[in-house]
């Protein structure tokens, strides 16, 4: 579409069939998980090689079309041995979702900040609300309310953006220190043992639930179906 | 390692099954050496300034992103909750590599960075998004761009 319009370009893409098929004037697959074409968070090098790699390819005349592959995987992708969360979720107070989720989101602040100082910024921000607030709008939902949404979205469009940020809050947050966990450890760690994950899921089952149409829209867009537990998928 | 078998279903069969029309057209551009041009980014991670909405569902727009914009004033509203985020949380680098692109044009690899790089919505379309290619077209001449580089996520 760009190069039509008169600029080269060069593209990196994650998905080679997809690449195949388009038939651009230059690509480069790399063998990345989806999210990531630079590969490998944190390090500069490997992301240098990567961008070298597919700039490369605009000095090159033997078009209409280049596809090449990238030739290294990003170590990262796989699991680091040993990784532990930096620190232990409280147990939860009572059976009462929003309550273990504000639970759990004040012990989390502190590791959360950290990350923040750790990365030099947070991804969280969608949503409009601060943390401390969340349990507070979300819960509602459990009991087929659907509470004022506190800006111009509609209340289910600020809770899916709540659950982003959420996801956001909890994975920066179990980042915060030591070795870099992969995707699967830090995803396998909030779907399976957080309140925050528990509440997504809960919250998952009202939206396909209601009669709401924006909520049953959302539904689809709160727990990534691989971590779906079985009797939900 | 993340090839196409690595992605776990029902992702898998939904990425695979993505439209993916070859292009009307086979241009094939030539340029000056990658040391005199200059490179702007567009990527498909429906990234937008904090404080400013979020990409609906589906939209074609675009969102231009001035290029010394903090990696802090950058948020990511794709639809899409299928691909990963812990390494964009980590590192921007992950999926919009500013901070290499300013690099290489520091050491002289490139001949120099965009003011302004691009931001869509992946998920949206490719069929209904002819004006906003023009309209980033249109920015790109103005600029005087002449290397970009896509980074789908």
């Amino acid at each position: 579409m760009i190069e039509s319009r008169g600029v080269p370009a060069v593209a990196i893409g994650l998905v080679r069939p997809h690449l195949e098929a388009t038939r651009a004037p230059r690509s480069l697959f790399v063998p990345f998980q989806l999210g990531r074409p630079l590969g490998e968070p944190g390090d500069a090098a490997f992301q240098r090689r990567v961008l070298l790699h597919a700039l490369g390819l605009l000095e090159r005349t033997d078009g209409p079309v280049i596809l090449e592959d990238f030739a290294e995987d990003a170590p990262n992708e796989r699991d680091t041995p040993g990784w532990r969360p930096p620190f232990a979720l409280p147990a939860p107070p009572s059976a009462d979702l929003p309550a273990a989720l504000a639970a759990e989101i004040a012990h989390l602040r502190p590791w959360w900040d950290s990350a923040q100082a750790r990365f030099g910024r947070t991804t969280v921000g969608l949503c409009g609300l601060p943390p401390e607030a969340w349990p507070g709008y979300a819960g509602p939902f459990l009991d087929g309310d659907v509470p004022e949404a506190p800006s111009a979205f509609s209340p289910a469009l600020t809770l899916r953006y709540l659950a982003d940020d959420l996801k956001a809050f909890c994975m920066e947050a179990v980042q915060a220190e030591g070795p870099a966990a992969s995707s699967r450890q830090v995803n396998a760690w909030f779907w399976g043992g957080t309140a925050a994950g528990r509440m997504l899921l809960a919250l998952r089952g009202v939206a396909q639930a209601s009669e709401e149409k924006g909520l049953q829209t959302i539904a689809r867009f709160l727990v990534p179906v691989p971590w779906l537990p079985a009797d939900h998928q | 390692m993340a090839r196409i078998d690595d992605i776990p279903e029902p992702t898998r069969s939904a990425v695979l099954g993505l439209p993916c029309p070859p292009f009307a057209d086979q241009p094939f551009l030539s340029g000056p050496p990658l040391a005199r041009r200059r490179v702007a980014i567009i990527s498909s991670a429906a990234l937008h300034p904090r404080g400013t909405p979020p990409f609906p569902a589906g939209t074609p727009e675009v969102r231009m992103l001035p290029a010394d914009l903090p990696a802090a004033s950058l948020l990511m509203s794709h639809i899409s909750i299928n691909f990963d985020r812990t390494g964009f949380q980590r590192d921007i680098n992950t999926a919009y590599p500013t901070d290499r692109l300013r690099e290489l044009a520091a050491e002289g690899v490139i001949g120099g960075v965009a003011e302004t790089h691009y931001a869509v919505m992946g998920s949206t379309d490719p069929r209904t998004m002819a004006a906003t290619a023009d309209q980033i077209a249109g920015q790109l001449r103005q600029e005087r761009i002449d290397a970009v580089l896509l980074t789908p996520v």
